[in-house]
């Protein structure tokens, strides 16, 4: 039966394209886009809210004023004010924005990371899909694929000092040629139950096995873990906090070869003196964001490397009476760079007061094959969930020709 | 439904249930299968009105259990032919149509097999007018207009809005003829209608052409339209009746060899007590595309299967409310298949269970070895690996019910309440955090679950008074409940989910499309929650949880108050009846949700049981019980509830009736039928250990102990009260945080965090060495308080003692090779031997129950 369904299903090569790498910097809670990428200097104070704006590099641009370094490179980053799902529930919104998918009470669907990690085979001994610090959410998982598929997570904090990758060395007492002696009993004992056993799940046991070898016995692969192999000028320069450790580790870890990096940063669902809420977390977010699309650019890996900013939803056009903003799904914004993007672009628009798609909406679909496009994936490529059913990565989206280079 | 009636006629033709007298009589498996019944569908034929007509099949069920539809070649022949009309669609559809009023019956004749239908035609010469609410609203579902992802979305789809699945037909109403006036809707010139061109694809409409102009949908919104467009039922008093319930046909079936076909007859009943074909208007859908696609007709074609299995899909269709589903399963041509007869049931489970493979033409797996047997019942009833002389005294024992034997003494061990009070705890989201518990109100609730499960008190009473229980949360822990989930919404949610398996929170905000749950029922149940309240005690770190007597939930399409009503049954009458009056609501709901009225509860109670021992929910997810997810044997679900009902909520009971089914103790290993089929119960599933099991059985072969949060050192994982509490090695398996009740929070899949924390963390590393004992097994021990010595033992048989400990087992020649191998090596037996050890929790035969 499964047989007979692979027959129909599309299939595309998923070949490389010009993001050798994605780093996916997930704000939870629904950023604001009045204060962030999209605000409304000229709209009544209710809705302009009380922080201002600042000048970015693009002519005629602005940004919310706590973002003035990532303003300062805003010709280096592509900007979609008309992004859109209507998806005003966290969990929802959530969903729409790691999957591609809107939520389906029939199908689990996998996160684009998974997805990612489906298609391509694991670079340099690393996991193509990595999640910093922890899986945000039960939707960043591996949906109907297999567990195979789940994302690494760091486990531990980066921005703390001694931040170490738990169980990525031999413990104390243990060398390499003891380490092949425990490999070889193991096997002994491996081979029995292998002889009358064959199942999935086994199979799925093993290879994370094989994974976990691969990453113990090669050492550079373990240093893209380490901060520490980072020189202190670096290090302080995105910022020795959260948003910083996480973003700069995220860094090592796609030049060193994963392909798909997810990493959250603060909480950003501010239904109550929103200004302040951004005074407390933008700045560490704005100098982090700069700083790594910077320094990808120094490193000439800003063309191959997609970096995505994005939230779950946006915030109501108007501010509420506790001073902040509540969740808002109709219009928000979207912040990209590199990866084979176009650079200072604007894309779409959203009305005087932020309330509606203006111009150009962006659908999740359309920006998730947006992105598999800039991997080598094709969007309408069909998976096979259970049932042997095959579903579309995508369902339905093309992606924006108007921000391809 | 009903049970699967096509295995027991397998069963009963083929070898299994046949005696030895039958056995000349046996069918032999290649001769072609003969004539057992004709069945013709709907079962009686009412024409009312001349709008009306009765498409009808007629399907043979033959000895094989198989189904044919024989609607084209079978004779139907009316007693009296005036009253009706006889119609072929060009599809080959067979059709009566009313041609004057009176009772006839139908004989249909099919080789040998002969059945009678009554036909009745009424009031046949009126044509009533085309109503809103049952002739025009069925359209728009039948297109697919009001979907989620066409005008059903909230925001509705290029500026018109449709409510979801058409949960508000006066809202639908209003936003057709009054939103942008004359837009729309042309009464004047009814063709020229927005919803006319746009629907029939005479002007550009994103979701294309959904019928000809010619149609008989574009007809009924035309007539309807011409007629003025009105909505027949903004008036109660005048309205049309409401559909009561929907009827899907066959009830079942199974088709042999691709490319054969089954149509589909769909039958609705109003309140007034008509009927009508609806079959041109449900929206039809299943479940396995590829093997058992549906056409907009309702035909069912058989798909290509692989292998010798059968595959099964579940065919649902949707109307107004309503969806219903029917079983089929899908057979290659020329298979031959026999049951095989050493294979005979041990009880109840196992017949249902069978049923269902015989008609698949699948067969069960062997059963499991004692070895396996031993580990596995110790790590389902009381989770943890046997201890090695626990297994040593199984494999020696020559008794033939040993096995039941085992059971039973396990079942009366502390552990095994410990996993059922660790489940519960699951359930009911048992864990600390702010706004939720604090840490005393966690321990005395958790002590109270445990003092219910440990006094075996039956599960009914234990949620009677869960639900029902008012005071203090220090003095009456069971209140904690209302603690831990304090929305109103989101309480009666929890409670559907967790006490009937079912996820109606779809139904908050539209009627659900996947299955019965509209929004009246939603907030129906949820008004059983409504007057909940909690006051401040003399204790400031108390809560005391109380019944206000006051206060409702509103409807949120008619702002109004809405009365209590069972889920899925009756409305009680508060202010009326006698045994409701005055009542706590939550009181009410908890007796009638425990009560044999409500078909849920115990069914699913012994799911969640079952999949405990198997690993898989006979309804899987278990907590996702709906039309559109049937059980993968109804008989079976339906035997285990009645049991348990009949045994007074009896868990031992359940459990042991489990574990004494075959079912339980078949191999994982399988068998070229049986090999594809992960539903059906032909084999056992390998099943990695959950989180705390795993801990614990770590910690009992290395003889180290663990230090949680808040319990002395040595208490097992399954016994941490606060969902709260964990470890690195507990998150890293997949133990529930209990945030959610949702059965998904166990986790069990593997990732590379897993293999790396095995493989170099502490867990296993660290307490390898710290335990010590390789050391204590080569030095032997010195017996104490007067007893015997423990000598010294050779390396092969600490090898064969750590293999015991934790694999049930004795090592294979290749173990002992390897170890004899690094030895050679001339490195000290304690090192070689602890790396033995670490191996051996590293691998899969520990990580896995099997």
């Amino acid at each position: 039966m499964q047989q007979a369904a692979r027959a129909d299903q599309a299939f595309f090569e998923t070949v490389e394209g010009p993001a050798k790498g994605v780093i996916y910097i997930y704000l939870p809670g629904g950023m604001a886009q009045q204060e962030s990428w999209d605000p409304k200097p000229l709209a009544p104070a209710e809705y302009r809210g009380p922080l201002g704006t600042v000048k970015t590099k693009l002519p005629g641009v602005e940004f919310g004023a706590t973002f003035p370094k990532t303003a300062a490179i805003a010709d280096k980053c592509v900007v979609m004010r008309g992004f859109t799902h209507g998806e005003a529930a966290h969990e929802r919104g959530t969903h729409n924005m790691f999957t591609g998918y809107r939520p389906s009470p029939a199908l689990k669907f996998p996160s684009m990371g998974s997805v990612v990690a489906h298609e391509f085979e694991p670079k340099n001994n690393l996991p193509q899909y990595i999640c910093v610090p922890g899986q945000p959410n039960e939707f960043a998982g591996t949906g109907y694929l297999s567990s195979s598929y789940a994302p690494f997570t760091v486990g531990g904090d980066p921005a703390q000092n001694g931040f170490k990758v738990r169980d990525l060395s031999l413990p104390n007492g243990v060398d390499d040629a003891r380490f092949t002696r425990r490999r070889r009993l193991l096997d002994a004992v491996n081979d029995h139950f292998a002889s009358t056993e064959s199942d999935d799940s086994l199979d799925a046991v093993g290879s994370f096995y094989d994974r976990a070898y691969g990453l113990i016995g090669n050492p550079k692969a373990r240093e893209a873990f380490d901060l520490e192999k980072e020189d202190s000028k670096t290090r302080d320069r995105y910022g020795r906090n959260q948003a910083g450790a996480r973003m700069l580790l995220a860094r090592r870890l796609v030049e060193a070869g994963s392909k798909f990096v997810t990493l959250t940063y603060g909480g950003w669902d501010m239904h109550d003196k929103i200004a302040d809420g951004f005074k407390r977390s933008g700045p560490d977010l704005d100098q982090a964001l700069s700083t790594l699309i910077s320094d990808l650019d120094e490193r000439g890996l800003l063309d191959s490397t997609l970096v995505c900013v994005g939230s779950e939803f946006g915030r109501t056009p108007k501010i509420n009476n506790t001073a902040g903003r509540d969740h808002w799904a109709k219009v928000f914004s979207v912040l990209m760079a590199g990866g084979g993007l176009k650079r200072g672009v604007v894309y779409g628009s959203s009305d005087a007061t932020a309330s509606e798609p203006d111009t150009d909406p962006v659908t999740v679909m359309d920006w998730a094959a947006t992105v598999y496009d800039r991997l080598g994936i094709r969007a309408s490529k069909e998976l096979m969930s259970p049932g042997g059913r095959p579903i579309e990565i995508v369902d339905g989206g093309t992606p924006i020709e108007a921000l391809l280079a | 439904m009903t049970p699967l009636l096509l295995a027991a006629a397998l069963l009963t033709s083929g070898p299994v249930a046949a005696g030895p007298d039958a056995e000349a009589s046996a069918p032999n498996p290649n001769a072609a299968p003969t004539a057992v019944a004709l069945n013709v569908y709907p079962p009686a034929v009412h024409l009312s009105t001349a709008r009306d007509r009765q498409s009808v099949i007629a399907v043979l069920t033959l000895s094989d259990g198989t189904t044919r539809d024989v609607t084209a070649d079978a004779k139907f022949v009316a007693a009296d032919d005036r009253f009706a009309k006889a119609s072929v669609g060009e599809d080959g559809g067979f059709t009566y149509h009313p041609a004057a009023d009176g009772v006839t019956s139908v004989t249909v004749t099919y080789e040998d097999q002969k059945v009678e239908v009554p036909l009745t035609v009424v009031e046949s010469g009126v044509t009533p007018p085309v109503g809103f609410r049952n002739d025009v609203m069925p359209v728009f579902a039948r297109s697919a207009c009001n979907n989620g992802s066409c005008h059903g979305a909230a925001r509705g789809k290029d500026g018109f809005r449709l409510s979801l699945f058409g949960f508000d037909p006066a809202g639908d109403h209003f936003r057709l003829t009054r939103e942008q006036s004359g837009r729309r809707l042309n009464l004047g010139v009814p063709e020229r209608s927005l919803i006319f061109e746009k629907s029939t694809g005479a002007v550009s409409h994103t979701g294309g052409k959904l019928f000809e102009p010619d149609s008989e949908y574009a007809d009924l919104i035309l007539s309807w339209i011409a007629d003025g467009a009105k909505d027949d039922g903004a008036d109660p008093a005048t309205a049309p009746p409401a559909c009561v319930s929907l009827d899907l046909y066959p009830p079942e079936f199974a088709l042999t060899g691709e490319g054969t076909t089954q149509r589909m007859v769909a039958v609705a009943t109003y309140a007034d007590g008509t009927d009508r074909d609806v079959t041109h208007l449900v929206a039809f859908n299943t479940d396995n595309p590829i093997t058992a696609p549906i056409d907009d007709a309702g035909v069912v074609t058989a798909g290509p299967v692989t292998g010798t299995g059968g595959a099964e899909a579940f065919i649902t269709a949707r109307f107004d409310v309503h969806t219903v589903g029917v079983p089929s399963i899908i057979l290659p041509k020329n298979v031959q298949f026999e049951w095989p007869e050493d294979k005979t049931p041990a009880n109840y489970i196992d017949e249902a269970i069978y049923s269902k493979l015989a008609t698949l033409r699948i067969k069960p797996s062997e059963l499991c070895t004692d070895a396996e047997f031993v580990r596995r019942a110790y790590l389902d009833l009381v989770g943890v690996v046997p201890p090695a002389d626990a297994t040593r005294e199984f494999l020696e024992n020559t008794d033939p019910s040993k096995r039941q034997a085992l059971v039973d003494e396990l079942l009366e061990k502390p552990a095994f309440a410990d996993i059922w009070v660790m489940k519960w705890a699951e359930l009911l989201t048992i864990r600390t955090d702010n706004n939720v518990l604090t840490g005393k109100e966690a321990v005395l609730y958790h002590r109270w679950l445990k003092e219910q499960i440990d006094g075996n008190v039956p599960v009914d009473q234990m949620v009677r008074e869960l639900l029902a229980s008012s005071g203090g949360t220090f003095d009456t822990p069971a209140t904690n409940y209302y603690r831990t989930e304090r929305d109103t919404l989101k309480t009666a949610e929890n409670v559907a989910q967790v006490f009937m398996g079912m996820r109606i929170q779809c139904a908050q905000c539209h009627n659900h499309p996947f299955d019965r749950w509209t929004m009246d029922d939603y907030y129906g149940f949820a008004s059983f929650f409504a007057q909940v309240s909690t006051k401040n005690s003399d204790d400031p770190r108390e809560r005391i949880v109380y019944n206000r007597n006051s206060g409702s939930v509103k409807h949120p399409v008619t702002n109004k108050d809405v009365d209590p009503k069972f889920l899925g049954g009756e409305q009680p009458d508060f202010a009326n009846d006698e045994r409701f009056k005055g009542r706590d609501r939550r009181e009410v709901l908890a007796e009638w949700l425990t009560s044999e009225e409500n078909p849920y509860f115990a069914r699913n109670i012994v799911n969640l049981v079952w999949a405990h021992f198997t690993g898989r929910g006979i309804v899987e997810p278990v907590d996702d019980v709906r039309i559109s997810n049937p059980p993968a044997n109804e008989a079976l679900l339906d035997a285990l509830a009645q049991r348990f009902i009949e045994s007074g909520y009896d868990l031992k009971g359940l459990v042991r009736d489990i574990c004494a089914s075959r079912t339980y103790q078949l191999a994982t290993r399988t068998n070229p039928t049986n090999v594809a089929d992960t539903a059906n119960f032909a084999s056992a599933k390998l099943r990695r250990m959950r989180a705390e099991v795993m801990l614990d059985s770590i910690n009992a072969v290395t003889d180290t102990s663990e230090k949680f949060r808040g319990l002395p050192l040595g208490s097992r994982a399954v016994e941490i009260a606060d969902g709260n509490t964990s470890t690195y090695f507990l998150d890293t398996f997949g133990r529930a945080k209990r945030e959610t009740v949702c059965s998904c929070e166990v986790r069990t899949d593997p990732n590379l965090a897993q293999a790396l924390h095995l493989l170099n963390g502490s867990t296993v590393h660290d307490k390898v060495q710290r335990g010590k004992v390789v050391e204590s097994l080569l030095k032997g021990e010195k017996g104490q308080d007067g007893a015997e010595d423990i000598p010294p033992m050779e390396p092969a048989e600490v090898l064969a003692e750590i293999t015991a400990r934790c694999l049930s087992r004795e090592p294979t020649d290749a173990e002992k090779k390897a170890l004899e191998e690094a030895l050679a090596e001339g490195e000290e037996p304690k090192a070689v031997l602890e790396d033995y050890f670490w191996a051996v929790l590293n691998s899969r035969e520990f990580l896995f129950n099997h």
